[in-house]
């Protein structure tokens, strides 16, 4: 890595902006890091291409997919799995913020949401699947029930302290001008809320992403159309190890991708409202 | 910006000791008692906050409520906006008793975080006329907005939000916005209560200019005896203990410099009321 700062005075930056642009730079030479290692390894130790294939042929897999120079077969499955997991995620949210807001309102409520978030929270909700299955059958709605499972309690937590820790003073101010509940809600509790809330939608994601690809491993396809979890199980099965790694490449990139979606809801809302230290 | 209040206040030193001949009773407070239960005592026990108060605040005065800390200030006031209900007694708005909060009487209070940290100076201003007359068009809602927060000296900050406002810069954003509504009593909370000595006496200046323009009927607290003397036509001193009113006296030097000798006396005079007896 010696050879940047040289590289840099060369391409005529002063020092100053080299250590400026360095902290933005370092998670990428991370992870140039590592895919040459995992090359370089794959090449010197000659590892059978059906345990685990290079990178570069991986990487060629994934174009492949992805329509450039193949069949554009990966966005279908990506989509699938994606658009099962925003539905849930929007019936998520909105139930998060309706159990929320009613708990908030008596004191059984509350009670009772924090039981019940107890309950959920720690059981993965994948073990409910064979329920759903038995509920719903083997369809879209059994796997958008155990994505809810798995995102709508640490939604409710996060929404419940975030509603907690509203400074009184500004409930008092929705009072004094006379906001209805919902208007309190909607102007006061949830921006107040949004910070904790962010956190919790990240949460939520993670839980729900990852919710969905066991899910499809386990379920394979839902009636006829199937998700990413399910097509890296099937190349497992036909043999199709490179192909099956291309799809675990795609959920890592979706999940990096939202990671830095939330980070740029977050520079345009709560860090730049100084609600959150940048 | 300063320039003007410097000159009001020389020009007329000595301003009648309450304005309005009529001298219209707008907001009553009859024998009104506020009890807290006891922090950590048997079951029924309680401490008296406000006991036994009577006053009529007048139309368009400047009505100064001046006591120790933990006199009970803050309680009446904000019982006399509807927030807490009273043990005993009655308060009514123009004859009418007032039970809840609402913008007839806004509130302005002393800690930073009454403003909306989502919304811009300007924006927090429209919030509440938004509230306040709901069909009003954009337009006018804006004009209206911009002519209140330059009233304040805060047009340079017109887009700014709360964080990246001084703290002197927040009371003048929430003044504006409490302002804007035209409310029927302007209920304010030590507002300069956090503010160092020097901005605190220039917004008293300034708060003495702003009420020149429509001249509306203010409920000011503080436990500061020049700047009681420094805003309020009327000033009711109230003592420890379950607070009680000990005095109410008219106050002729309202809008005196500092170095007013005159003022000065009565401050003197303020002062040894507010130490404790015995
Ligand atoms: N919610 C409450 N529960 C119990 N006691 C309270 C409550 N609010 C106020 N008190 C008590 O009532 C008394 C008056 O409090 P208040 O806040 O009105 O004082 P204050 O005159 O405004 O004082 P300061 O100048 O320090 O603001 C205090 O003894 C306080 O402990
Ligand atoms: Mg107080």
């Amino acid at each position: 890595m010696a050879t940047t700062e040289t590289d840099a005075r060369a391409a005529g930056l002063n020092p100053s902006a080299f250590s400026e642009i360095m902290p933005r730079l370092r998670k990428p030479i991370i992870v140039l890091g590592l895919v040459a290692l995992w090359e370089a390894w794959v090449r010197l130790f000659d590892v059978p291409e059906l345990l685990f294939p290079a990178f570069s042929d991986v990487l060629v897999a994934l174009i492949t997919g992805l329509g450039i120079g193949g069949e554009p077969i990966l966005w279908a499955y990506t989509w699938q799995t994606l658009s099962v997991v925003l539905q849930a995620y929007v019936v998520s949210v909105v139930l998060a913020v309706v159990l929320t807001g009613f708990a908030i309102n008596s004191a059984w409520g509350k009670e009772l949401l924090s039981t019940v978030t107890g309950i959920f929270q720690p059981l993965p909700s994948i073990a409910l699947l064979p329920m759903a299955v038995l509920w719903f059958g083997f369809s879209k709605e059994s796997l958008i029930f155990v994505v809810v499972m798995s995102m709508v309690w640490p939604l409710a937590a996060s929404l419940t302290v975030g509603f907690a820790t509203v400074p009184p003073t500004l409930l008092r101010l929705g009072r004094n001008y006379e906001l209805s509940r919902l208007g309190a809600m909607w102007h006061i509790l949830l921006p107040s809320a949004l910070p904790a809330m962010i956190g919790g939608l990240r949460v939520g994601w993670g839980f729900g992403w990852r919710t969905i690809v066991a899910a499809e491993l386990v379920f394979g396809a839902t009636g006829n159309d199937s998700g990413i979890g399910w097509y890296i199980n099937n190349s497992r099965v036909f043999l199709q190890i490179t192909e099956g790694f291309a799809g675990i490449l795609v959920v890592v990139i979706i999940g990096f991708i939202t990671e830095s979606l939330f980070r740029v809801i977050q520079r345009f809302t709560t860090h730049r409202w100084g609600m959150e230290a940048a | 910006m300063n320039d003007i209040l410097a000159v009001r206040t020389s020009e007329s030193p000595q301003r009648a000791a309450s304005p309005g001949e009529a001298n219209e009773t707008l907001l009553s407070v009859r024998d009104a008692t506020i009890q807290f239960p006891a922090p950590k005592g048997r079951k029924g026990a309680v401490v008296t906050a406000v006991k036994n108060v009577s006053i009529d605040i007048r139309r368009a005065e400047k009505f100064v409520i001046l006591g120790p800390s933990g006199c009970g200030k803050s309680t009446l006031l904000t019982a006399m906006g509807g927030f807490i209900p009273l043990s005993g007694g009655a308060i009514e708005l123009e004859g009418r008793p007032v039970r809840k909060p609402s913008m007839q009487t806004v509130m302005v209070f002393q800690d930073f975080f009454q403003l909306l940290p989502w919304k811009t100076v300007r924006a927090n201003v429209e919030f509440a006329l938004r509230q306040r007359w709901p069909r009003m068009p954009r337009g006018e809602r804006r004009e209206r907005a911009e002519h209140f927060v330059d009233l304040v000296g805060l047009s340079p900050q017109l887009n700014q939000y709360p964080h990246t406002l001084s703290g002197g810069q927040k009371q003048r954003c929430a003044i504006a916005r409490a302002f804007s509504v035209s409310p029927e009593v302007l209920l304010m909370d030590e507002p300069f209560g956090a503010l160092d000595a020097i901005n605190r006496e220039r917004m008293q200046g300034e708060l003495n200019r702003i009420w020149e323009e429509g001249r509306p009927t203010i409920v000011f607290v503080t436990h500061d005896v020049t700047e009681a003397v420094h805003l309020g036509h009327r000033i009711m001193v109230m003592t420890e203990g379950p607070g009680q009113i000990r005095r109410l006296l008219d106050n002729p030097h309202v809008g005196m410099l500092p170095y007013d000798t005159q003022g000065q006396e009565s401050v003197a005079e303020l002062r040894e009321m507010l130490i404790p007896a015995g």
